[in-house]
Order: C-alpha cells, then sequence, then structure tokens
C-alpha cells in the first residue's frame, strides 16, 4: 500500500465532492468519469509492489462494466447521460471541444502504441504456487510416510519431557546452522548471505503464511523432498532448496522443524486442520 | 538513582573503573538472553566464535574474547566504544554471514548486546577500556580533480600490494594474507564497494584508513597519510567502483552482419551492452561451497546469422592455469577450507548452462546440471586447456561429453578473467536462439584457488538471454495503424449519434 497516494485521491475525491455540493452541478457521467480515473490512479501508484498492468486491465474492464450498471439501473439518469452525450457531440458551442476531442484520442493511441513497442521486452515470468499441495505419501529412507496423518513423533515430548524436547530444539539449532541459514538467514527471514543469488528467493520463516499455515509433515515433505519433489506448477527447475533426505537423518529433519517454530514462535498447524 | 550517581561519577572522575561504560546489571541481563537466542549460534556460547557454524564461514565469525573489532572510531589496535558495537551489529557486514539486525532489534536491544559482548574481554574493563574517540569528519564531495593525488598516495603507501594495480583485491601479497586467527582472508576488491565490510559511505572508507581494521591485516594510516590526503585516496578508491551491483536478469545480444572473429578479445563486444549477476555458493548437492571466490559476473553477447559468442568477466585473485577442472569431479560431502596459498590440483573453469532443448512453455531444466527429464547443455571451459567442450548434463552424477567443441578465447590480467565462447544457435540437442525470443541461461565458475570443482563452485540462478532483432521494426506504421482505427470507432461513433439525434427530432 502506498497510503500517500491513496490519501491525496482520497482528498481529491472529498473535495471534488465539497465543491460538487456548494457550487456546481456535477452530472452523475462526470462523477463516474472522476470515480474511473480515481480508481485507476489507486490501482497504478497506490499499491506496493505495483500491479502487473494485465491485473489492471482487468480491473479496470470490471469497474467500467459496474459504472455502465449503475448508470443504466436508473432510466432517468441513463436518459440525461445520453443527452449530454448527445448535446456533446451534435450542438454547435461544443464544436471545437469535440474536434479537440477527436483529434486528441488518435493521437493518445498513437502515443500508447510507440510507448509499448520501444520497452525492452520482458522476460517470460513465471507465477509460481508458494504451497502447493503435498503428495499422499512420501518414501523416505525407504519407509513410506503418510503425510496425512504423521505427526513429528518428538512434538509431544514438549509437555511429557521438556528436558528431552529442549535437546531436539539444540539439535535443531545445530541443523539450522549448520545447513540452512546460508539461505534462509540468521532471523529466518529468507535474507541469508547468499538468498541474493537464487530466483525464487529462500522462505521467510517470520512470515505468517509460511510455516505458521503449515502441518509439521507438509514442512517435513518440503525438507525431505526439496526442489526436486516440487509438482511442476511450482517450478522445481528453479528452486534451489536442496533435498536434505540426502544429508539428513529423519530425526535430524523433525528436530530443525521444531526449531523453525520454537525460533519464530509460531506453533504448527494441528494435523486433521484442512490445508 | 544508581544510574544517577554513576553518571555523575563519569563525568567527574578521570578515565578510571567507574568511568567505564560496561551498561547495568539489568542490560547485561537482557544481552545475556539476545546473544544467547541471536549470536552464539555462529559467535559461540562463549564468545570465542566456537561453534557449529564457524567451519563453514569464512570471513569466520568475530571472536569477541580477543576485543578485536573491525568497526571502531578509535585508534589502530584499541577497543570499540559501545555505539560501534551497536553499529555493527545494526548494519550487519555486508557479503558475509554477519546480517544488520537494524528492523530486527531495537536500539535498547542493541545496547544492551554491546555491553553483553564487552563482558567476553577482560580488557573493556582494563586500563584501556575506554579509549578515545577519534572523530571522523563530514566528507567532503567528491571531487575528480582529487584523482590523481589519490593514486599517488594509493601507490606510496603500496595499497596495490594487497589490493592490486586496479584495486580488484589482487595484489602479489594478497594470496598469504591470514587473519588474527589464522584464517585465509582476502583484501577487498575495491571495484565492489557493496562488499566493503564495515560499510562504504565516504566517512567509512575514510574511517577505514584512519583506524585500520582490528584483526586484519589492513593497518591504520592515521599517523603516515595525512587528512588531506586521505580524502584524495577516499576519492581515488570511490572512483573505482559503482554504488550499487545492480545484478540484472536478462543478457541482451546485440546482432551483427558479419562473422564473429572472437580473437579481438573484448572490443568484439563494445556495442553490447553489460550486464552483471551474482554468483553464490553451490549449497544443494554433497560438495556444497560456502565461500565461493567468485561473487559476481558481467556478461556481454553479440550474435549473427548463425551462431552467438558471449563474454564473461569476473575477478579472481589469481589464475589457476594449472592442473585440471570439470563439472563431474567428485568432492567429499564436507570439504573443508584450506589455505589459499596451498598450491591445488584443480584449475580457474567456466560454464555457461542452456536447456538441451528449446524449452516448451516454463519448463526448463533444473538450473544446477539438469535433471533426468530435461537435459542441459553445457559449454564448459577449463581454463587450464586452450579448449571449450559441449557436455551433456541430466544431473551432476551424469554430466557425458557430446564430442563437440567450441571456439574460446581467454585472458587473465590483472585479477581479471575475460572469457569468450562461441557457439551455434542452433544446437545439435535442439535448442534454437530466436531472434527476439528469451532464451534461459545460467553460469558456474570454479576458483581453483579455492579448491573449487565439481559441484564446489559458485553458481546462478536462470536468468535469460534476449536476442535484440538486427532490423528493429519501425514504430510509424502500427502508430498509424492504431491512430486510424481510433480515429474510425469515433467517427463511427460521432456518425451515430448525429443520425439518431436527427431521427429523433423528426
Amino acid at each position: 500500500m502506498n497510503l500517500l497516494v491513496l490519501l491525496v485521491i482520497v482528498a481529491a475525491l472529498a473535495a471534488l465532492q465539497l465543491v460538487a455540493t456548494r457550487w456546481v452541478t456535477v452530472n452523475r457521467l462526470a462523477w463516474m468519469a472522476v470515480w474511473w480515473v480515481a480508481i485507476y490512479l489507486g490501482l497504478a501508484y497506490g499499491i506496493n509492489p505495483p500491479l502487473p498492468s494485465s491485473i489492471i486491465v482487468l480491473f479496470m474492464a470490471i469497474v467500467t462494466l459496474a459504472l455502465a450498471v449503475y448508470l443504466s439501473a436508473d432510466s432517468d439518469e441513463l436518459a440525461s447521460a445520453v443527452q449530454t452525450v448527445t448535446a456533446f457531440i451534435v450542438e454547435k458551442r461544443f464544436r471545437v471541444a469535440l474536434l479537440t476531442v477527436l483529434a486528441v484520442l488518435p493521437l493518445l493511441v498513437a502515443l500508447k502504441v510507440y510507448t509499448n513497442l520501444s520497452n525492452p521486452p520482458q522476460p517470460p515470468s513465471s507465477s509460481r504456487t508458494i504451497h502447493p499441495p503435498p503428495p499422499a505419501s512420501i518414501i523416505f529412507d525407504g519407509t513410506a510416510i503418510d503425510l496425512a496423518t504423521a505427526n513429528n513423533p518428538y512434538r509431544e515430548l514438549e509437555h511429557t519431557d521438556p528436558a528431552a524436547f529442549a535437546q531436539h530444539v539444540e539439535n535443531g539449532r545445530r541443523v539450522y546452522f549448520e545447513n540452512c541459514f546460508y539461505c534462509h538467514g540468521d532471523n529466518m527471514q529468507g535474507a541469508g548471505m547468499f538468498a541474493h543469488g537464487y530466483d525464487p528467493i529462500p522462505a521467510n520463516f517470520n512470515d505468517p503464511t509460511t510455516i505458521a499455515m503449515l502441518q509439521e509433515s507438509y514442512l517435513f515433505w518440503r525438507i525431505a523432498k526439496g526442489a526436486p519433489g516440487l509438482p511442476s506448477e511450482s517450478t522445481p527447475w528453479s528452486s534451489a532448496m536442496p533435498a536434505w533426505e540426502n544429508f539428513l537423518t529423519e530425526e535430524e529433519i523433525w528436530d530443525v522443524i521444531i526449531f523453525l517454530y520454537e525460533f519464530t514462535g509460531y506453533e504448527p498447524r494441528a494435523q486433521g486442520m484442512p490445508h | 538513582m544508581k544510574q544517577y550517581v554513576l553518571f555523575i561519577a563519569a563525568l567527574v572522575l578521570p578515565l578510571g573503573a567507574l568511568g567505564q561504560d560496561l551498561g547495568t546489571p539489568e542490560q547485561l541481563q537482557s544481552g545475556a538472553a539476545l546473544y544467547e537466542a541471536k549470536c552464539a549460534h555462529c559467535h559461540g556460547a562463549a564468545g570465542d566464535a566456537n561453534s557449529v557454524a564457524t567451519a563453514y564461514l569464512r570471513p569466520a565469525p568475530r571472536d569477541f574474547t580477543s576485543g578485536q573489532y573491525k568497526f571502531r572510531t578509535t585508534g589502530s589496535g584499541e577497543l570499540p566504544t559501545t555505539e560501534d558495537i551497536k553499529r555493527s551489529i545494526r548494519d550487519g557486514m555486508p557479503y558475509t554471514s554477519m546480517p544488520l539486525w537494524k528492523g530486527i532489534l531495537s536500539e535498547s536491544e542493541m545496547e544492551d548486546l554491546a555491553y553483553y559482548l564487552k563482558t567476553f574481554s577482560g580488557d573493556f574493563d582494563g586500563p584501556y577500556g575506554n579509549p578515545e574517540v577519534i572523530t571522523i569528519p563530514r566528507a567532503p564531495t567528491y571531487d575528480e580533480g582529487n584523482l590523481a593525488r589519490g593514486r599517488e598516495v594509493f601507490e606510496a603507501n603500496q595499497c596495490a600490494d594487497c589490493h592490486g594495480e586496479n584495486g580488484r583485491g589482487n595484489g602479489p601479497s594478497a594470496l598469504d594474507l591470514e587473519d588474527e586467527w589464522g584464517y585465509p582472508i582476502r583484501p577487498a576488491d575495491m571495484t565492489k564497494r557493496w562488499t566493503f565490510r564495515a560499510s562504504a559511505t565516504r566517512e567509512d572508507i575514510y574511517r577505514t584508513f584512519t583506524t585500520g581494521l582490528n584483526g586484519t591485516p589492513m593497518p591504520s594510516y592515521q599517523q603516515t597519510i595525512d587528512e588531506q590526503d586521505r580524502w584524495a585516496l577516499v576519492d581515488y578508491v570511490w572512483s573505482l567502483s559503482e554504488d550499487e551491483p545492480n545484478y540484472g536478469t536478462v543478457v541482451t545480444a546485440v546482432g551483427t552482419a558479419g562473422a564473429l572473429d572472437i580473437s579481438q578479445g573484448a572490443a568484439l563486444f563494445a556495442d553490447a551492452p553489460r550486464a552483471y549477476f551474482p554468483i553464490v555458493g553451490q549449497l544443494i548437492e554433497p560438495g556444497r561451497s560456502f565461500y565461493p571466490g567468485v561473487n559476481g559476473i558481467a556478461v556481454q553477447a553479440i550474435y549473427n546469422q548463425n551462431e552467438i559468442a558471449l563474454l564473461l568477466s569476473w575477478h579472481d585473485m589469481t589464475a589457476e592455469v594449472d592442473g585440471a577442472n570439470h563439472p563431474g569431479l567428485v568432492v567429499p560431502p564436507f570439504d573443508p577450507a584450506t589455505a589459499d596459498t596451498a598450491a591445488g590440483p584443480f584449475s580457474d573453469a567456466l560454464a555457461l548452462l542452456w536447456p538441451a532443448e528449446t524449452p516448451d512453455g516454463l519448463e526448463r531444466p533444473y538450473f544446477m546440471f539438469g535433471d533426468a527429464k530435461n537435459a542441459m547443455s553445457i559449454w564448459f571451459t577449463d581454463l587450464a586447456t586452450d579448449s571449450a567442450a559441449v557436455l551433456m548434463g541430466r544431473g551432476s552424477a551424469s554430466i557425458a561429453a557430446t564430442g563437440a567443441t567450441l571456439a574460446h578465447y581467454a585472458s587473465y590480467e590483472d585479477g581479471a578473467w575475460t572469457v569468450i565462447m562461441k557457439g551455434p544457435r542452433q544446437f545439435d540437442s535442439g535448442l534454437y536462439m530466436a531472434e527476439a525470443a528469451f532464451t534461459p541461461v545460467s553460469f558456474s565458475v570454479w576458483d581453483g584457488l579455492n579448491q573449487e570443482r565439481g559441484n564446489k563452485r559458485g553458481l546462478a540462478a536462470w536468468y535469460h538471454l534476449y536476442l535484440l532483432p538486427m532490423e528493429t521494426q519501425s514504430a510509424a506504421l502500427p502508430m498509424a495503424k492504431w491512430a486510424l482505427i481510433a480515429l474510425l470507432i469515433e467517427l463511427l461513433l460521432v456518425g451515430v449519434v448525429h443520425w439518431r439525434h436527427r431521427r429523433s427530432a423528426t
């Protein structure tokens, strides 16, 4: 969100409203044009990171349609709007304005074509599914693990044997700082020393949309199978996430999962809840 | 009340036990908890850098028991101030594993931590615990008129011995440098200001000349270079680098009608735009590379009717042109750091990586060395040899020669490799690089000095090569076409309105 831009837009609309109620009558058509422009400016400049232009075009098409429906909902207003347009086109006193509009619009179109052609072309962008649906089960070290029912075997120690649990946290810490922090970073923000060189960038575990909304078995799958285990909608060919089954034991993976939750303060999503 | 008394005491007493800035017990307690949670993983529970991470990190995490800090506003060999330690925590050390904690820890938490770090070294409550602060003046604006003098100062003080003739970190002494703890350390590459450890504002560069970097071979020049000359040297160092690496995502290849005579070297690429890409360690498969010798690569490309040539250049402290290298060499799962001076059996090498076939949609081979489903075509040159060849990769355990060779050119000069590889736009394996199309491309670099071979290497993500069309279509025709269409729609609308108006009037 670019709050400053949005505030300016809202302030401009409010000022216009004030002017319209006090001094001049603005008909519905003009108001709709104002709204259309305001919404466009809000979408194009008020949102950060910027929306792709294709999304803006889509939204503006919906806005245009909605405004048309709004206008045609009241037949008096519709008739008055049609009358305004007709008057602008047929009445002599608008002749100069009409000719200006007729001349300027094609020029704007030509300008748009020019800028489109002179912009350097953009490489194909890949839309990626961040949390793809996991497979029903995986094979880890020759044993099948059912991801729908698998639980972290050391999780219950948190209540039954806190000292043993603390040892798993410590072991997870060791695993993390021997293996993960180069990319996921010291503070688990996905900003490790090598993060800038990989695309997609490493996951930020502090972000509430990553581990906070996932089950531990899901993390086990993503850690054990890494990029090669991803379905194609998640671009397995560019992810730098290693298949940690090649480096770590099952216990080490469960321990580092415990450490991720301990460090960030999040709770894993309970098993059995819909993903 | 106690703080109040301490404060008064600090004001009125000369330097001594009471004047030292060691924090309150509450601050130390808070600092200890923060240290345990955020710092001990790398710097060790006892602050002595004895941790699980140290073996994997170069530069190694700082040993706080020594009291040696790189960033200081105090004289060479002196202890830092609390504010100095805070700033190291706040801003981190770029291009090392020390992150910036700004935005994660509050100012008071960083202060608590700074006080706690002081407890690891007995020196802070000793007689030198509160050293005099050197005030760093505000930097004068950059003055090109100073460059000649700055270069003279650079030469007179033998900066090139470590940093190299053109500041690329490749001086004759660079190879033997060790830090206080005996770990190999590399001099800063002055052409990459963004990698400077203790920050890279003009004031910071001046401060580094003035205070030196404790624990490293970088000395203080406070006594030997006067203030004016230090600022001239700042201007000279400033002139060697861009502000930012400006990492790119696309190499734009420009077309030419003639033959691509790569024996001309870099001159052939004078008109091709340069794109710069980050290189990071390979951490995905066994033979992981935690401290790659190369951290960035510049790429330019040109093409003609049938061929494409790419120029790749990167900074490397020394050229390893003895020994051998190959992407398929097997590396043990953990390959510890060896001293940089060790004459290794591995040479420098470079690979350009392409999808073997034109990708169907977005799918492409795995970005390291391909996978079983999608093969990768690897243009590889071992810089100890005078040849380049096409390999086929189906995963890092399955890299095979195809028998095809490539025209290539390689030169090493003053700390920089310049390598050109030229091949057909139509690969035997199927890939075709069409004009006005994007082709995925990636890069791998091996620094033989760093024992890099096989999977132990610096690598890049997938980027794109774009062949800029040789004949750019004039915009006039499409502009006229669309303007005319717009005009016709307008006229049609006006006509319809007029017609309806007249009809309703009659």
